[in-house]
């Protein structure tokens, strides 16, 4: 009786400030929000019931208050909906039959696409590992040309390296 | 190449989406209802002055019971509901003599000038009453206005329309109640 008052006082209080609408939500448990949460508002576009302002939006929100004072669980709450409107009215679908894919196939996705992706790597890794056969014929023209170009670039260095006077820096020449 | 098909394929696929949306004709009225084959919601409401001598100052759905009637949920703010009136009143006019005819005025808190205003324009013959709180149209499991409810006369829903009902609409499933 205590909270009723309380709360007729507050709404009053509210009624004034905010006006009629917001009024009523503040006679509203927290928990009417937490189930309208769970419920479509029939008549909005992607809104519960909690978050609407829209007429039978709010007429639901009474039923839900209505039916918790009666003692009602969540759960049977739920179903008076559900049993008007069907499964449509429920925002997380249940989990059974059809609708069961919708919570299934979101994890299949992920766990398809995180195998698919640990396999790709794997053989990635694989390729990377691996050593090439190559014909001992190549291998031979390989090391041919490596000795080659070894023996071709030690020849240019000992060309090109310079005695200590060539590597002292020349003077400028005097002007005349 | 294989770059090139694979834009194509999702370029392809978007277009051909994009042309089922623009080219799969009206929406579908028949949304299935949970109250199909089942016995309708019963309500007591109070009913418009010019019914009154007829039906009394309040229509309880269960002093009718045993009739096939036709059960149809309007607001004065909705555009599609003056579109479907004339409609509902021939069909009175036509079956009014088997079926009940009944308008309900939902989703809309104490509008009765406008109610009034609305039910006047179209001279209903067919009694029609207020669903001040739209309690009755949750019962019924209303996603808005209009819908309309085709009752067996043994009180079970044979069908639910979403949305403006017609001529053609209306015969179809009047007759149906009447086999």
């Amino acid at each position: 009786m205590r909270r009723l008052r309380r709360r007729l006082a507050l709404a009053a209080v509210a009624a004034l400030l905010l006006g009629a609408t917001q009024a009523q939500d503040i006679m509203l448990d927290p928990e009417v929000f937490e189930i309208g949460n769970e419920l479509r508002c029939p008549t909005c576009v992607a809104e519960s019931v909690a978050e609407s302002n829209a007429s039978i939006a709010r007429e639901m929100r009474q039923i839900i208050q209505e039916q918790l004072d009666e003692g009602r669980t969540r759960g049977e709450i739920l179903a008076f909906f559900q049993d008007r409107y069907g499964d449509w009215i429920l925002l997380s679908p249940p989990r059974r039959g059809m609708l069961l894919l919708v919570w299934l196939l979101p994890v299949a996705a992920v766990l398809v696409a995180g195998g698919g992706l640990f396999l790709l790597v794997r053989r990635w890794r694989a390729a990377a590992d691996a050593v090439m056969p190559v014909a001992a014929e190549d291998l031979e023209r390989v090391r041919a040309a490596l000795a080659g170009a070894e023996g071709r670039s030690l020849a240019g260095a000992e060309a090109r390296a310079p005695d200590t006077d060539e590597a002292t820096p020349r003077a400028p020449a005097p002007r005349p | 190449m294989k770059r090139v098909a694979v834009v194509v394929a999702i370029v392809g696929g978007l277009t051909a989406l994009f042309l089922f949306g623009l080219l799969r004709g009206a929406p579908d009225r028949n949304v299935p209802s949970n109250l199909l084959n089942r016995p309708v919601p019963t309500f007591d409401l109070p009913v418009y002055e010019r019914y009154q001598a007829e039906f009394g100052p309040r229509l309880d759905l269960a002093d009718h019971a045993g009739r096939p009637m036709v059960i149809n949920f309007w607001a004065s703010w909705c555009g599609p509901c003056y579109a479907e009136a004339p409609f509902l009143e021939a069909a009175q006019r036509r079956y009014g003599d088997r079926v009940l005819f009944i308008g309900i005025q939902t989703q809309e808190r104490d509008a009765r000038a406008a109610g009034r205003a609305f039910i006047d324009r179209f001279d209903f013959t067919f009694p029609n009453v207020i669903d001040d709180d739209s309690r009755i149209s949750i019962a019924y499991g209303l996603f808005g206005v209009p819908e309309t409810f085709f009752v067996r006369a043994d009180g079970t829903l044979d069908h639910k329309h979403v949305g403006p009902v017609d001529a053609a609409v209306l015969a179809e499933r009047v007759e149906a109640l009447l086999r």
